[in-house]
């Protein structure tokens, strides 16, 4: 049997987490905004080293200001993608509260930032300091398009790797 | 009567049926070692027809990767969808040496939470995209207000600049005489802050008195310049091997010197006249420039007076011309008028233009009813015997009532002797 790895996609709401699903599973992308419920549960076989690993996908509702990411949703994850707009940057104070609080319930985990919507140039607010600084935390950081599949596979990729060697 | 049971069974059963009715019910049970022990209920609804008992619970559902053993129980999970768009809430306990999974179809309550949900994320996006803009147009706002004080401050320097230069320009402008042989008054008006109309009048030597005015093509700083650079040549009698007391000769210098391929395209028109006292001729050439008006003493029509013209075109123009000398005698007590076009070519109120035979004529309306004798020696304006300044004054009152209400469209020049 394959390994079985579950992977969560945290982070605010429409910051592109089911998109970025949608663009790693079946490679397609929509322009219409669809907010997710609960959670939505995919998954894609990937190859590490010799190894097949079956991600099994948790794409998790976004946080809003009224509902706060459920921790007990993250049990059991092997590691998580901690997605923030490039275009809000509210959305990283967002992604650091939750990660803070998924690390408090669930203990250190794998994970990496991405920065998504990178397609947007015109509207992009993130400067090269914010992700220094995000860097200078220890944070991983990639940037992404779900439009484009700019980034999408190596950040699924590079999750997969850590979570595969994570003890 | 006797207590009945919390919920009779007939209830209990109609509950039961309602619920499973609207909302399918499929339960699993997994043994310690996590293999799939039992499976009951609505499976198909839940998309569980090809779990098989007896085989290890991760391999077969995916969803359950990572919860078990169960860390709490029971323990539940909301809106859990697949792939296919299935939603179920997801129930884990722990009852004897099994869990216990039951999944409770929600797709209704997922499709009504979206609903409610998307209308509310649309609205906060739409409000965040409008402070995005608001936040936006701010800063352009004040990137303009920083740019408009920019560009007044610059053209505030321009407009100093600008007045320092038009200064400079009536500085070099003669001052008005009144004097035993000559009277002279004048009227300059430009139609922006910097013209290009000039003019002068000098003694060459004793008994020779120049006047001239000049009109370069155009208005503003370029013209400015030029107009006073030819002035200043002049005024300066700085022509080289040039007889000042020649118009002809005056001229064709400065149509060699002044070239408009060296000058910007910049031309001019001049009219230069000379004065001899003794004998009263008074000599000129003209180049492209309106004729000087002659008024005789007591002329009452325009008939009587002369315009003294000359048919050679435009200064600067052409290389090599010769320009011709002409000659008149001065009546004594003769007003004499140089003018520039500015100060005949006006738009009237009727959107017509008026002529220089009408301008001639308004020069017979504005003279004085008495001829001003003349005082004597050379005196600046302020102590000059009046008469020219006021006929002067009554001419341009006249050409701003037919303009109307607004600046000239051109330069107005306007010099008035008595010879």
């Amino acid at each position: 049997m394959a390994l079985q790895k579950k992977i969560c996609m945290l982070g605010a709401f429409a910051v592109g987490k089911t998109s970025l699903v949608r663009r790693y599973v079946d490679s397609i992308f929509s322009d219409r905004y669809l907010t997710t419920v609960g959670v939505k549960i995919d998954k894609r076989m990937v190859t590490v080293g010799t190894a097949e690993v079956s991600l099994i996908l948790w794409d998790i509702a976004g946080e809003d200001d009224i509902s706060q990411v459920r921790a007990s949703y993250v049990r059991g994850a092997a590691g998580y993608l901690l997605v923030a707009d490039g275009t809000r940057p509210a959305t990283i104070d967002v992604a650091q509260s939750i990660q803070q609080r998924v690390e408090a319930e669930v203990g250190k985990l794998p994970f990496i930032v991405l920065l998504n919507k990178r397609d947007l140039q015109s509207l992009w607010s993130v400067s090269g300091q914010d992700i220094v600084a995000l860097e200078r935390a220890g944070w991983t950081v990639r940037m992404t398009s779900a439009h484009s599949g700019e980034g999408v596979e190596q950040a699924f990729q590079t999750l997969a790797e850590r979570v595969t060697s994570h003890p | 009567m006797t207590p009945a049971p919390a919920i009779p069974p007939e209830i209990a059963e109609y509950l039961h049926g309602l619920v499973l009715g609207e909302r399918p019910i499929a339960w699993l049970a997994i043994d310690s070692a996590q293999t799939l022990v039992a499976a009951g209920g609505a499976l198909t609804e839940h998309g569980l027809d090809a779990v098989h008992g007896g085989c290890p619970v991760p391999e077969q559902l995916g969803f359950l990767e990572g919860l078990l053993p169960l860390a709490e129980s029971p323990f539940r999970l909301q809106h859990v969808q697949t792939a296919d768009g299935r939603a179920a809430d997801l129930h884990l306990f722990v009852a004897g040496d099994r869990v216990w999974v039951v999944l409770i179809d929600s797709a209704t309550e997922r499709d009504a939470a979206q609903r409610v949900q998307q209308k509310a994320y649309d609205m906060t996006l739409l409000s965040e995209r409008e402070a995005r803009l608001i936040t936006e147009l701010e800063a352009a706002n004040l990137e303009l207000k920083q740019t408009y004080e920019a560009l007044e401050e610059s053209n505030q320097r321009l407009a100093r600049e600008l007045e320092e230069a038009a200064n400079y320009v009536r500085s070099i402008l003669p001052p008005p005489v009144a004097g035993r042989t000559l009277t002279a008054d004048w009227l300059f008006i430009p139609s922006t802050e910097l013209g290009g109309d000039s003019f002068g009048y000098h003694w060459i030597d004793s008994e020779h008195l120049a006047l001239y005015v000049l009109d370069v093509s155009g208005h503003g700083v370029g013209a400015a310049l030029l107009s006073a650079a030819v002035a200043n040549a002049l005024r300066a009698e700085a022509l080289p091997n040039t007889d000042f007391r020649a118009p002809a000769e005056v001229l064709g210098a400065l149509n060699q010197i002044y070239l408009m391929e060296q000058h910007n395209n910049l031309f001019f028109t001049i009219w230069y006249g000379v004065f001899h006292k003794r004998t009263r001729l008074l000599a000129y050439a003209s180049a492209g420039h309106p004729p000087a008006l002659l008024v005789p003493d007591g002329a009452r029509s325009a008939a009587e007076i002369k315009p003294l013209r000359a048919t050679e075109p435009v200064l600067g123009a052409l290389a090599g011309i010769k320009f011709v000398q002409h000659e008149w005698t001065v009546p004594r007590g003769s007003r004499l008028f140089l003018i520039t076009d500015g100060a005949f070519e006006i738009v009237k109120a009727d959107g017509s233009m008026l002529e220089l035979d009408e301008f001639v004529e308004l020069l017979v309306e504005s003279a004085p009813s008495r001829k001003a004798e003349p005082s004597g020696k050379a005196e600046p304006r302020g102590k000059a015997e009046p008469s020219g300044k006021a006929e002067l004054d009554r001419l341009v009152g006249v050409l701003r009532s037919l303009h109307g209400p607004g600046p000239f469209d051109d330069d107005l020049s306007i010099i008035r002797f008595e010879l």
